[in-house]
């Protein structure tokens, strides 16, 4: 081996060497510098988008403080507190008008309730008259003895009548109700009313004016007297404070209509 | 470039998306904290442009002035010297344009344009 070659070979390792050290040198430069890059566009993209986002919640703050009453002019004051009293008294007016509607409309319905009070009241009577319902009252009830059966449906009939006379307002054979459409039958004794028999002793209740009644019957040549001839016929007029007459049985309305006035 | 573009823009959305609004009391000392942080920012730029830039003093200078900004508008409040708010006001605006000049010159010289 000579010496030059030996010299030779050992110069180009000494290139070679300080040219990788070379490059190793740089590239850690550039793995710093691009490190370094990065750090410097985190930090500035942070500050602006913090620069970003105040930017916005600032601009909607002045937005919202600029609509507001203190920011405006003297002279918008002036028109907004016109219009704002303007308004105030269209309100004012609005609630007056109001006032008077709700007076009226309760008005109306006093007007009203009076009206259905009254309906109300005469649909009471009218239900009594016509025996729907039951009544209580004043009257007198009158005893009838019959041990031999000689009375006849005719002679209720005439009770009735004379006692309807009377003024009485309701009435009742041994509690059954006679209404508008009820009819007395039978015979032999034996005395018919919606589908009840009775015989041999009979209390009629009527309601009214317990002396006007006792006289209906009682009057000389009346009806008392007469019946008092049959034989065997006992009749006892009692006067009664509290009297109760039940209701009919439902009135079936089937073959005829109601008729209005002027048809 | 694109990144502080992108973040800027991220920024804006987050503020529209959080609906957040600045109460009225606060309005002047986030407005000068605001233009504080568009001067630090700027300044930022302007520095990385130069190859100057050092993270540690963007930061510190992005809070400092940000909070003094701030607190000089509040001193102003107190002191009964309102317009104090204005020296604020007065002297990042001028940062402001400075450094969006020297910005554009170095993105002018950057891109060969000169």
């Amino acid at each position: 081996m000579g010496g030059a070659p030996d010299r030779a070979g050992r110069g180009t390792l000494v290139h070679l060497k300080d040219e990788s050290l070379r490059r190793l040198h740089a590239s850690e430069k550039a793995v710093e510098r691009s490190f370094h890059e990065a750090r410097l566009t985190a930090s500035l993209a942070v500050g602006l988008l913090l620069v970003g986002f105040l930017l916005v919640a600032q601009m909607r703050g002045t937005a919202t403080f600029s609509q507001s009453l203190e920011r405006q002019s003297d002279q918008n004051l002036a028109i907004i507190i016109q219009q704002t009293a303007a308004e105030n008294n269209a309100l004012r007016n609005e609630v007056v008008r109001l006032q008077v509607r709700l007076l009226e409309a309760g008005q109306a319905t006093e007007d009203r309730t009076q009206l259905l009070n009254e309906a109300a009241r005469e649909l009471n009577s009218v239900s009594v008259v016509a025996g729907l319902e039951a009544a209580a009252g004043p009257g007198v009830t009158v005893v009838l003895s019959d041990p031999e059966r000689v009375l006849l449906p005719q002679d209720f009939v005439r009770i009735v009548h004379e006692l309807r006379a009377g003024g009485a307002e309701a009435l009742a054979v041994n509690g059954v109700r006679v209404s508008a459409t009820s009819g007395f039958s039978g015979g032999d004794g034996r005395i018919v009313l919606e589908g009840s028999e009775f015989s041999r002793r009979f209390e009629v209740d009527a309601l009214g004016e317990p002396g006007n009644l006792a006289q209906a019957l009682e009057l000389p040549g009346g009806l008392k007297s007469t019946l008092a001839t049959f034989p065997g016929v006992e009749v006892e007029i009692v006067k009664k404070d509290q009297l109760r007459v039940p209701a009919a049985k439902r009135i079936g309305f089937v073959h005829g209509t109601p008729v209005e006035d002027g048809q | 470039m694109l990144a502080l573009v992108l973040a800027l823009a991220l920024g804006v959305t987050l503020g529209l998306l959080t609906n957040v609004s600045v109460p009225a009391a606060w309005l002047t000392y986030l407005g000068v904290a605001v233009l504080a942080a568009i001067d630090a920012c700027l300044g930022g730029i302007k520095a990385s442009l130069e190859q100057t830039f050092d993270d540690k003093v963007f930061v510190s200078g992005f809070l400092t002035n940000t909070l003094m900004a701030a607190f000089i508008v509040f001193v102003g409040d107190r002191i009964g010297v309102r317009e104090l708010y204005l020296a604020a006001v007065v002297a990042f605006g001028l940062r402001v344009f400075e450094n969006l000049g020297t910005v554009r010159r170095l993105l002018f010289s950057r891109w060969g344009w000169e």
